[in-house]
């Protein structure tokens, strides 16, 4: 099937579904890191009891965006299956009933070249934007690494008034967008004047142990993670993040409990 | 001029066989285990993205991708498998190579021995020569199902010793190491603190009789394949190499990966970026597709090659004077022992004829394994591996892939019934 048709019925079909159901839309950019910082936030999100759907693995894209948002898998190579595809599309915008309790929608946005993010942007706005990092990959249709990051900044502006992005502070470029939004901001990093501080990371034998300040609230988290790497130092903080400020209300938990 | 490091080197008896095999018009061949599919073409139309898009013609960073490298380590994270794609991940040429890396990194003039199982692949040998190591064979129980033989692993440990290379699920064999068996390794080898290289390279192709463990979570096929580098303790003395050749019948794009804590990582990447600079970047896009998109044919692969085995093993049963055979639960090979040999017996004299001649050469006797291959291969045009090429115990063994095409493997048994009766 022509990927231009597929390509406008999945962006409609996602915008209705958006304009109906209205869900609490989270995005997760940034060119590393990405993927375990969406796991993460789906994490936190359950713990505190939200109705939660997160982008399947590379999910992230013009034609994958709009798929997460469904809730649809990919046709792949096959005719059929896209044609399959854009019934249940049509299906899913117009007779899909809203949750009694707001949904959480994770997604990735995965940009590979400019003007990428407008158009991810006219499909969906979010209402929580989390920045992981800016680094060289992903970087081919790019001039440079600052020309990605004017993309992050057209989604920083693109946010509503009561929008919150959560920043990673130790990535000078994204750091950089923070002073130019007017939006509800929370940085995190391991310099110490950011709000949510990684004061401790340690390698042990079977994962990482990190220790986190929150700043505003002058109170410390340890947290014991069975990965390895600086990226999930990260994810895990944003987890934190999260945790701290997405609560739900007492109201909406006896709902979820009757529904 | 001389070569004296690499005079004792020797092309793999695999190889051997196929340069032999193409010599001989008509030949059908089991020997080499290539895939008989073609790359999946979501792979394929990935790579001319890529190459549309002008990314693929430059050097990577050294360590591959970071696309790839954060694709590996979702892919990992799926199998309970950790680690950091930053650090403790590189993109190498096949898993041959990550294989050769590793042990050029860790050989010295102290500790040069490698431990192989015997039979295991061909070129283990020929890799731990290439880093100036001494291969040292361990030989598998057959009568068990192709077990490790701990009493005699423990006498080949020596403070020589600096690492044991296998093979899981094992070529030639197509058999799982056990996890039971696996602990016990890692016991050994963390008393003696040794390397384990661990080479994974078949673990998608497990058929479904088989049942590793069921008191943990099943894998995608319904069974669960257990890998030494799941335990995190171990993480400093295993190194685990893959290959995306075999799942994702890509052999000809040699792309593969390693993976081991930082520690060994930071060693490694020394060698590889002396022997390769970086894996093709052409290739690298390629595997990137295959991690994210090709889940669909491994099962349908899988399933082909499930058949294959019943329908080579189905040829097998009709040769029980001829050969015994373990039916695999993995890869795609089968290991039989030979119970009856004809070969290089002049009618006349009724004397064995010392030497086998392949079209116009003649090839000096190597053992009966080697003699039973070439003759096959001389007589009905059927190339095999010779048993002897994949350790001792493995002589008196021919290896058959049932990675080739059923029409392949139909004309190629037909043809050894006909050699049987003759």
């Amino acid at each position: 099937m022509n990927k231009f048709i597929v390509k406008i019925c999945l962006k409609w079909c996602a915008k209705i579904y958006i304009w109906r159901i209205k869900p609490h839309a989270i995005f997760v950019a940034g060119t590393v890191g990405r993927y375990w910082a969406k796991e993460s936030v789906v994490e936190a999100l359950k713990e505190k009891n939200f109705p939660v759907r997160a982008s399947k693995k590379n999910f992230n894209a013009e034609i994958g965006l709009p798929l997460s948002i469904l809730g649809l898998p990919s046709g792949e190579g096959s005719f059929i299956s896209w044609l399959k595809i854009i019934c249940n599309a049509f299906n899913k915008a117009f007779k899909s009933k809203a949750p009694m309790t707001k949904e959480f929608l994770v997604l990735e946005a995965a940009i590979d070249r400019p003007d990428g993010m407008k158009y991810l942007l006219s499909i969906i706005k979010p209402k929580t934007v989390i920045l992981t990092g800016i680094t060289m990959i992903y970087a081919e249709n790019f001039e440079n690494l600052d020309e990605i990051a004017l993309e992050y900044k057209i989604l920083l502006k693109k946010m509503p008034w009561n929008g919150l992005a959560i920043l990673n502070f130790d990535d000078e470029r994204i750091k950089n967008l923070a002073e130019s939004s007017d939006r509800r901001i929370i940085s995190y990093g391991f310099s110490k004047d950011v709000d949510f501080s990684i004061e401790r990371s340690q390698k042990v034998s079977d994962g990482q142990k990190l220790e986190i300040k929150i700043n505003h609230l002058a109170k410390k988290v340890q947290v014991k993670i069975g990965r390895f790497g600086r990226h999930h130092v990260y994810a895990s903080t944003v987890k934190e993040i999260i945790k701290e400020n997405f609560k739900i209300s007492t109201i909406d938990f006896f709902k979820q409990i009757r529904d | 001029m001389s070569f004296l490091r690499t005079e004792k080197i020797k092309l793999s008896p695999i190889k051997q066989m196929e340069i032999l095999a193409s010599q001989i018009p008509d030949v059908v061949s089991l020997a080499q285990g290539i895939p008989s599919f073609d790359t999946p073409l979501v792979i394929k139309k990935a790579v001319m993205k890529a190459l549309g898009r002008g990314v693929a013609a430059k050097y990577s960073l050294t360590y591959g991708l970071p696309e790839l490298r954060e694709a590996i380590e979702q892919k990992l994270a799926d199998e309970k498998m950790y680690y950091d794609f930053e650090k403790e991940i590189i993109a190498t040429v096949g898993s041959i190579e990550g294989i050769t890396a590793s042990l050029i990194s860790i050989i010295n003039e102290k500790k040069d021995e490698v431990i192989l199982f015997s039979p295991s692949y061909a070129s283990y040998p020929e890799a731990v020569r290439v880093a100036g190591g001494k291969p040292v064979f361990s030989n598998l129980i057959e009568k068990d199902g192709w077990k490790i033989n701990f009493s005699d692993l423990a006498k080949k440990i020596n403070a020589r010793t600096v690492a044991i290379l296998f093979c899981n699920p094992n070529n030639p064999t197509g058999t799982i190491f056990s996890k039971e068996d696996l602990f016990k390794l890692a016991e050994l080898t963390w008393k003696k603190k040794i390397f384990v290289i661990c080479d994974e390279v078949y673990k998608d192709f497990i058929y479904n009789e088989t049942r590793i463990d069921t008191d943990t979570n099943t894998d995608k096929h319904g069974y669960e394949f257990f890998s030494l580098a799941q335990i995190p303790d171990l993480r400093k003395m295993v190194i685990r190499v893959f290959s995306m050749s075999k799942i994702y019948a890509m052999t000809g794009w040699r792309i593969g990966f390693i993976h081991s804590d930082e520690e060994n990582i930071s060693e490694i990447i020394k060698v590889h970026d002396a022997l390769v600079t970086c894996a093709p970047t052409v290739s690298q896009y390629a595997a990137i597709a295959a991690l994210n998109f090709a889940d669909k044919e491994i099962n349908e692969f899988c399933r082909q090659y499930q058949e294959r085995r019943d329908l080579i093993c189905g040829y097998l049963d009709e040769l029980p004077e001829v050969f015994s055979y373990q039916k695999p639960n993995s890869s795609y090979f089968v290991f039989p022992k030979i119970l009856k040999i004809r070969i290089n017996i002049d009618k006349k004299t009724d004397k064995h004829i010392e030497g086998t001649h392949i079209g116009q050469y003649l090839y000096p006797r190597k053992s009966v394994s080697w003699d039973f291959a070439t003759d096959l291969l001389n007589k009905v045009h059927v190339a095999v591996v010779p048993g002897i090429a994949f350790g001792p115990s493995g002589e008196g063994h021919i290896r058959l892939s049932f990675g080739k095409t059923e029409k392949e493997i139909h004309e190629a048994m037909k043809r050894i019934k006909n050699y049987f009766n003759e």
